[in-house]
């Protein structure tokens, strides 16, 4: 007889779920820029901008695209894979530690290789102005340098004239909006409760409101659990996570494209926090295999992470 | 539109529709003032004009009138006198009259302390003008062979009269330039103003990305604030392109990034062909109407005196039609390769591939050292180059060979400024011995690169302050250890004291233990105290050095 098995864990990689990330990988690493092209012109924009965001954890891929952009100057998708990966290098170097725990060498360093992204940034969307995903990576940029909520707001209005449900960007700009960068918690729920009204039913932005509430949890009551569960199941952000989850994942209407795992996960995880197991169980069942990193590594490692709550919530997955 | 010559002076003369008007123009202009003589081109036009007509630019200085011919020939007969037979015992109130005059901060970080970058410059030469000084300036500038006429009218007025003293055609200065890397940026010191400015070569093409550019910046800011440009031609065939954005405070780090987006497209080549025509378009009309005012005229003066062909309005509108979006290009791509950016406060536009303009000395000069009284990390350096004063992460340094002025206040302080504009302040309050290097200035620097101040009030003449506080790592330290060694003797204080009430021990020793340990617990206290203090104002905010 077999021993007992461990809960298998939740495939946490994105390619999983959306096939074309592969096909993507496989062509950037071949150097085969036309096949580049059409994997990414055929996605929808939102998947467009998820997938030039797949350069931000790739190494050795500069030169390729320095490359494209030196015989195409004004090639948009190359500019955004290449402002992604450059920022992607500079975020390794800071680390994902809070910005008061990084050394000072490696926060200059960081800088300097935003600045270098941005500078790339600046003249990728000088030519391609209606480009969703360099707006994006220009979104992440100003973060990265702190130039300021006002100028984050001015490139948010640019992405949201060009795709008003831009949900790669709107989570940019809602981390923007948060104390941790700068914010206050006012803004940030606004933010993400104007965006989810204004959302079509069915659609991805709700999620903004879970996500704006996961951040509030973390900051503010993250250390303690019971604090914690007391913030999410208080009645309005109760109520507020349920509505957004009423428009979104659970609407008829809501579609399994590009991005739909991590939103479903997001809201898994809410209500997973907040002890609403029926809620989560049916997320996670949703979710089967699947699974997203963000936003379960707050919690700690995401794999084993998402398999206690799933097993607490009773639900999905074997 | 014909060209003659009244009394020896070349002048143009074009009929208009609207009323009769004249203008005297002289190649003089803010531009040629030495710092220590800023604001003297404008004295003396308030004296000549007695405040009416007159008007300087940084190359050309000109007197306008508007009337019937004889009120024109009555203006200009007396400007020409006063400027024969200055009226002095008007100089007080045409002093007074000079007043202030807004500044815009760009000349200064592109030119430095002269030529061009002098406007950026308060007028302090002002007060001690002398009416030697004015005769000199008038007869070095305002002369016969330095000065042109416009008339817009049918015929000169009869019986004008042009009687100038003689002297020589004074070319304009070369734009001298201190920034050694461009595109260049500084930050600026108003809230909620960004500026850009340009040097291109001048000319259609440019005039009208300059239009182009101002509805790019409006179209950016959508109605948040207000943007302008301004498009002013120089004598040695440059122009000066110059963009303000103004907007909320709030909004100023939105209108940096507007701004940079702005330059960054029309470098691109991102120049949209219905913009360029409109422009053209506008262009060709607002010509045509400044033809039909005279408004043309005194651009056509300045063309005579700089010796260039005068244009006919058929030639500056064919030149203007001939302006393509390919032809704009190229002037956005120039104008951005050497732009000075001005960042809101405290702001930077190094993150958009701007080089930081220098705002200081690159080197120490070799020399004696005065150390600062209190604050050992500032240093006053005299020697046979110049003068030095350094502190943390600053150097400023002024040659005495490329000192542009001096200005020498009552307490004893003398600022001297460099002509790359970098100011080294000698404030004897702050140095050891400074009093020796004041001398030194004294005698080092001529008589005429001198400006006297009015004598400060007491609380703008600096203080010596302690050195900047120690980092919180070293504080902490302080705070662990003398707080140890404070309970230690507290302790200590303790035991003696229970001995000495108990009657355990030997009182004396136990009374001597006791005073001792007091003792030192309220040294090391004090210790503790001040690190735990300098903790907690580091805390409060961010230091300003």
């Amino acid at each position: 007889m077999l021993p007992a098995m461990p809960p298998r864990q939740p495939v946490l990689d994105p390619a999983a779920a959306y096939p074309r990330i592969n096909a993507l990988r496989t062509a950037l690493d071949s150097g085969d820029w036309p096949e580049c092209r059409s994997v990414l012109d055929a996605a929808e924009p939102v998947e467009r901008t998820e997938l030039t965001m797949i350069a931000f954890g790739e190494t050795g891929l500069e030169t390729f695209l320095r490359g494209v952009l030196t015989g195409d100057p004004g090639d948009g998708a190359a500019g955004a894979l290449l402002g992604q990966h450059l920022i992607g290098a500079a975020w390794r170097i800071r680390t994902a530690a809070r910005s008061e725990q990084v050394s000072r060498e490696r926060l200059a360093a960081f800088t300097e290789g935003l600045e270098v992204a941005e500078r790339l940034l600046v003249d990728a969307a000088a030519r391609s102005p209606h480009d969703p995903a360099i707006w994006t990576a220009r979104l992440i940029t100003a973060r990265g340098l702190r130039l300021g909520r006002s100028e984050a707001r001015r490139r948010y209005d640019r992405l949201a004239a060009i795709d008003p449900h831009h949900l790669p960007g709107q989570w940019q700009f809602l981390q923007q909006l948060c104390p941790k960068s700068g914010g206050v918690w006012a803004l940030a729920h606004t933010f993400a409760g104007e965006t989810a009204a204004a959302a079509p039913p069915g659609s991805f932005d709700p999620v903004l409101v879970a996500e704006a509430h996961l951040e509030h949890w973390l900051e503010e009551h993250g250390r303690s659990a019971a604090a914690g569960r007391r913030y999410l199941s208080a009645g309005p952000v109760r109520d507020e996570l349920n509505e957004a989850a009423d428009r979104s994942v659970r609407h008829p209407a809501f579609r399994r494209t590009h991005g739909w795992v991590r939103v479903t996960s997001t809201f898994a995880m809410a209500f997973a926090l907040l002890d609403d197991r029926p809620a989560a169980a049916a997320l996670f069942t949703a979710l089967g295999d699947l699974g997203s990193d963000r936003p379960w590594d707050y919690l700690g490692d995401p794999g084993p992470t998402i398999v206690k709550y799933r097993k607490r919530a009773g639900g999905g997955g074997t | 539109m014909r060209r003659l010559e009244v009394d020896g002076l070349p002048a143009v003369l074009a009929p208009v529709s609207g009323p009769t008007h004249a203008g005297l123009v002289f190649r003089v202009g803010t531009a040629d003032e030495p710092l220590a003589r800023r604001g003297i081109t404008r004295l003396v036009e308030r004296l000549v004009t007695n405040g009416r007509g007159g008007l300087v630019g940084p190359e050309h200085t000109y007197f306008h009138v508007q009337g019937s011919a004889a009120a024109i020939t009555e203006y200009l007969a007396g400007v020409c006198e006063a400027l024969r037979d200055p009226p002095t015992q008007r100089l007080a109130a045409a002093r007074e009259r000079a007043g202030r005059a807004e500044r815009d901060p760009l000349p200064m970080w592109r030119h430095g302390a002269r030529g061009f970058g002098a406007a950026s410059y308060p007028e302090w030469a002002l007060p001690g003008l002398t009416e030697d000084d004015l005769r000199e300036w008038i007869t070095r500038y305002f002369t016969r062979e330095n000065a042109a006429l416009w008339v817009a009218g049918d015929e000169v007025p009869e019986g004008l009269a042009l009687d100038l003293p003689s002297g020589e055609r004074r070319p304009a200065p070369a734009a001298a330039t201190t920034l050694p890397v461009t595109p260049a940026f500084f930050p600026g010191e108003t809230p909620g103003v960004v500026a850009w400015d340009t040097v291109v070569r001048r000319g259609p093409h440019a005039a009208v990305f300059a239009n182009v550019l101002e509805r790019r910046m409006l179209d950016e800011l959508g109605g948040t604030g207000r943007a302008r440009t301004e498009y002013v031609i120089r004598c040695d065939g440059t122009a000066r392109i110059a963009a303000v954005a103004e907007v909320p405070p709030d909004q100023q780090e939105a209108a940096l990034g507007g701004l940079v987006d702005v330059l960054a497209a029309v470098r691109a080549g991102r120049i949209d062909p219905d913009e360029v025509a409109a422009v053209v378009k506008l262009t060709c009309t607002g010509l045509r109407e400044s033809e039909s005012r005279g408004a043309r005229l005194p651009g056509q003066a300045f063309s005579l005196l700089a010796g260039r062909e005068v244009q006919s309005l058929e030639e500056a509108l064919a030149e203007v039609r001939a302006v393509t979006v390919a032809d704009v290009a190229v002037v956005a791509s120039e104008a951005y390769d050497s732009g000075l950016l001005m960042t809101p406060p405290g702001g930077t536009a190094g993150w958009a591939g701007y080089a930081a303009a220098p705002a200081m000395s690159e080197t120490v000069l070799a020399g004696r050292t005065h150390r600062g009284r209190g604050n050992r990390t500032i240093r006053l350096i005299s020697g046979d180059e110049g003068v030095s004063v350094t502190g943390p992460d600053v150097v400023a340094s002024v040659g005495w060979e490329s000192c542009v002025a001096m200005l020498a206040w009552p307490d004893g302080a003398r600022h001297l400024i460099g002509e790359d504009a970098v100011v080294a302040r000698i404030e004897p309050s702050l140095f050891r011995g400074a009093d020796r290097v004041v001398r030194e200035a004294d005698a080092r620097v001529p008589q005429r690169l001198r400006i006297e101040m009015p004598p400060r009030d007491r609380d703008r003449i600096p203080r010596p302050e302690p050195a900047p506080r120690t980092g919180a790592g070293r504080l902490y330290a302080t705070l662990t250890v003398s707080g140890l060694f404070v309970l230690f003797f507290v302790a200590g204080a303790v035991w003696a004291l229970i001995r000495l009430l108990t009657g355990l021990g030997d009182t004396r020793e136990d009374a001597l233990a006791l005073a001792g340990s007091l003792a030192f617990g309220a040294f090391c206290a004090r210790y503790c105290w001040i690190a735990a203090r300098d903790l907690g104002s580091l805390r409060k905010g961010p230091h300003h050095g």
